[in-house]
């Protein structure tokens, strides 16, 4: 996934202001911010659900506005929020996503039983997805993600709202799925699943890209979690406002 | 904590100043949504003019006898209208939905007081008071002061049983539905008010076709007696010396607003409580193949029955798409019968129909919130995309058009014309989905994310009234010259009036679907943003 100079503005905010990123191939990749930073703006651009107002998206090589359907017969996004069409139960949701993206009909139901068992979603389960957990929801997205065996996979924010041990899944699935030469771009502000999970890192805020490269190259002596609040500017307590409390 | 502070009073006040801020808000920097507003106020003053020039008709021909036919009718179709309009056409305005109330420590009173004087707040009611304001003008005239305090208060209370009566049905309507056990009830409720609409209708025809004056008369003066018109007449027993009359007939009205009041508070505290509780129970069940359990039988396994089948799913399962086919059945089944029944002409009744069923598509994207980034990410192209929904909306919609073809045919004992009708609704059907498609495409909204079948954004209000409006009216326009034909040709027409109508109306789609298609293809992302309401 290449980014080239990304600009969005809402209204009259400036919300993502020239972003050129570089994922290599084959890297687990770590867009870190904190809220209101741009992340999901950049992502939504980088995948063709936002019209940038300037700059080019390539992934895999096809530039998403000018040929988006290349594009995106190779890429599996999990969006943010709730964005899903959840008056379907699981395996309606999945099936309806494999028939979109054109696949054999006899393929989309082996994988999705498959991925329905692997994530302990029930392959038998008729609860529609609006009466799902959070973690649940963000299990059925990113089965429906994966279930077109995409070569780059964009999640924004995969963890959040996510217990422990759906999120051991979730970690276990994307390490496998990158050790088997598959793209993992995903946002996030948990710095420890990101220093866990990523071999590539980039730092944004207020829609800039203030830092990029490998985890080593962003770290350098010490921790990401001094880094990024150093990089982002923190504010820091003086112990003297909210004495109240 | 052994004693709870001592909740201040609040005054209703803060709710009005909430929702004026909530209007301007929505308008702000929006020039669209403030030409919109500004029609609305237009319209909205147009007929508070003439409404005030009807009612004020009987005092300048100085005729108590209209006055007594025209106030107690006039007064009553105002109530049913804010009853019925909100249900069918407009909406709710839910921004100040009870739920948002939930954490504040606001008794309940103090709520329903707010949420009530907020509701007066608002263009419908200003222009209600103002053409009731005729009436008064009109009391004034024939019985000096007396009659014009008498009607001042009584329209005053009018008002007052307008507002509680239409935010009573319309929220105890929309818990029902909400929760999805009592649905049922909540559909035999419309069906019930909708066909007391019939008998009226029939009544009212009837009557003014044979000019029936004393028959109006009477049915006027019981209709002065029922909560319906007695706050409009009230000062005509002034003005007819009947002055024991008006105490009698506040208490009537003011009864009413109570219990009315009491329903709206219960249904009040159901919607704060949330009635979404009622979920679980499913969790196994048939364990089939994913895309045998997501297709319906009979559609091909591909990315279209795919579409199809979701859309049907759709219809079916969620609350706001099923209240649209609701009340399309309702609309389709008692708007043409009654006239039917009286001998008069359904023609033109029918072509709104068609009107109507097609309007639900006018902002279908809508429906599927941010949900539909599912689709952009897959890039399903544009014609694929809208004639899948359109598939899937007609599938219900054709069976329901049959039934109304056939019932208005039987009931109005020519059944020869059935299929001539059948046609003509296909042709309004098709030619308004022709108009509604690119419309869903290119002015696209955002529906807030209630659950609530009738929620409408604040404002937008008047954006799906007259865009129901224009629709329909383009409809009949376009519809027009198949109309003429069915003039022209009298005797011919029941036999080519099927496969003429069905040519038309497809002709009508197929122009339609392909501009919405090709537009879709270069605004997906744009109607994904507009729908998606940050």
């Amino acid at each position: 996934m290449a980014l080239r100079g990304l600009v969005k503005t809402f209204d009259a905010k400036l919300a993502v202001s020239g972003v050129s990123l570089d994922v290599p191939a084959g890297s687990f990749f770590g867009l870190l911010g904190p809220n209101g930073a741009g992340k999901t703006t950049t992502l939504s651009m980088a995948v063709g659900l936002l019209r940038p107002d300037a700059g080019q998206a390539f992934l895999l090589g096809y530039e998403v506005w000018a040929d988006p359907a290349a594009a995106k017969a190779r890429l599996g996004v999990l969006p943010d929020g709730a964005r899903l069409f959840d008056r379907l139960t699981g395996p309606e949701l999945l099936a309806y996503q494999g028939l979109l993206r054109g696949m054999d009909p006899a393929t989309v139901d082996q994988r999705a039983r498959e991925l329905l068992d692997v994530l302990e979603l029930g392959s038998g389960n008729r609860t529609l997805v609006v009466d799902y957990s959070a973690g649940m929801k963000k299990k059925i997205g990113l089965a429906c993600a994966l279930l077109h065996a995409p070569r780059l996979l964009v999640l924004d924010e995969p963890f959040e709202a996510v217990d422990p041990v759906s999120a051991a899944l979730i970690r276990d699935i994307l390490q496998r799925y990158v050790a088997g030469g598959g793209t993992v771009v995903f946002s996030s502000h948990v710095l420890e699943v990101v220093e866990r999970l990523c071999d590539h890192v980039a730092i944004m805020s207020d829609g800039v890209l203030r830092m990029a490269g490998t985890l080593e190259q962003v770290r350098g002596e010490s921790s990401l979690e001094d880094v990024f609040v150093r990089v982002v500017g923190g504010r820091v307590a003086t112990g003297s406002e909210l004495a109240w409390l | 904590m052994t004693a709870t502070p001592a909740v201040a009073a609040v005054s209703p006040w803060p709710f009005v100043r909430l929702k004026l801020r909530l209007i301007g808000n929505n308008l702000r920097g929006r020039p669209v949504r403030i030409v919109l507003f500004l029609t609305g106020v237009v319209v909205a003053a147009l007929l508070a003019i003439g409404g005030y020039a009807i009612f004020a008709v009987p005092g300048v021909a100085d005729s108590a006898r209209a006055a007594g036919i025209l106030l107690p009718l006039g007064g009553a179709a105002l109530v049913l209208g804010w009853l019925f309009l909100p249900i069918v056409f407009f909406g709710v305005d839910e921004s100040l939905d009870p739920a948002r109330f939930a954490l504040l420590p606001l008794p309940r009173r103090t709520l329903i007081t707010g949420l009530f004087v907020a509701s007066m707040a608002g263009l419908p009611a200003v222009s209600t008071l103002v053409a009731t304001g005729g009436m008064v003008d009109t009391a004034a005239r024939l019985g000096g002061i007396g009659a014009l305090v008498a009607e001042l208060a009584g329209i005053l209370c009018g008002l007052i049983l307008c507002v509680t009566l239409s935010r009573a049905v319309t929220s105890a309507f929309a818990t029902g539905l909400r929760s999805r056990r009592s649905r049922e009830l909540a559909v035999v409720l419309l069906a019930v008010l909708a066909s007391m609409l019939g008998p009226i209708q029939l009544a009212a025809v009837a009557a003014a076709q044979r000019a029936e004056w004393d028959a109006i008369a009477t049915v006027a003066r019981v209709v002065g007696w029922t909560p319906l018109g007695a706050p409009f007449t009230l000062g005509l027993d002034v003005v007819a010396d009947r002055a024991w009359a008006v105490p009698v007939k506040l208490l009537i009205v003011l009864v009413t607003i109570v219990l009315l009041l009491r329903w709206w508070a219960a249904t009040v505290e159901n919607a704060m409580l949330g009635g979404v509780a009622a979920a679980g129970g499913r969790a196994a069940g048939a364990s089939g193949a994913p895309v045998d359990l997501l297709l319906v039988r009979w559609l091909p396994r591909t990315a279209f029955g795919a579409l199809v089948s979701r859309e049907l799913r759709y219809w079916s399962r969620e609350t706001r798409r099923r209240a649209a086919l609701i009340t399309f059945t309702v609309a389709g089944l008692f708007l043409p019968i009654p006239l039917a029944m009286s001998g008069g002409n359904a023609g033109p009744t029918v072509l709104l129909i068609g009107a109507i069923g097609a309007v639900a598509l006018a902002n279908q994207f809508a429906y599927d919130g941010s949900a539909y980034a599912a689709n952009v990410i897959a890039g399903v192209p544009g014609r694929l995309e809208v004639h899948s929904r359109a598939t899937a909306h007609a599938i219900f919609v054709v069976p329901v058009m049959v039934v109304i073809a056939i019932v208005v045919g039987v009931v109005s004992g020519d059944a020869a014309s059935i299929p001539a009708r059948f046609g003509l609704l296909v042709a309004t059907y098709g030619v308004g989905l022709g108009m509604v498609l690119p419309l869903s495409v290119r002015a696209a909204y955002a529906l807030p994310a209630s659950t609530s079948p009738f929620a409408i954004s604040s404002g937008g209000g008047a954006a799906k009234g007259l865009l129901t409006a224009g629709v329909m009216l383009g409809t009949v326009i376009v519809a027009l010259p198949l109309q003429i034909l069915a003039w022209t040709l009298g005797g011919v027409w029941p036999w080519i009036g099927l496969p003429a109508g069905v040519a038309y109306g497809a002709a009508a789609y197929l122009i339609g679907s392909g501009i919405a298609g090709d537009l879709l293809d270069r605004r997906m992302p744009e109607v994904l943003a507009a729908v998606s309401g940050r």
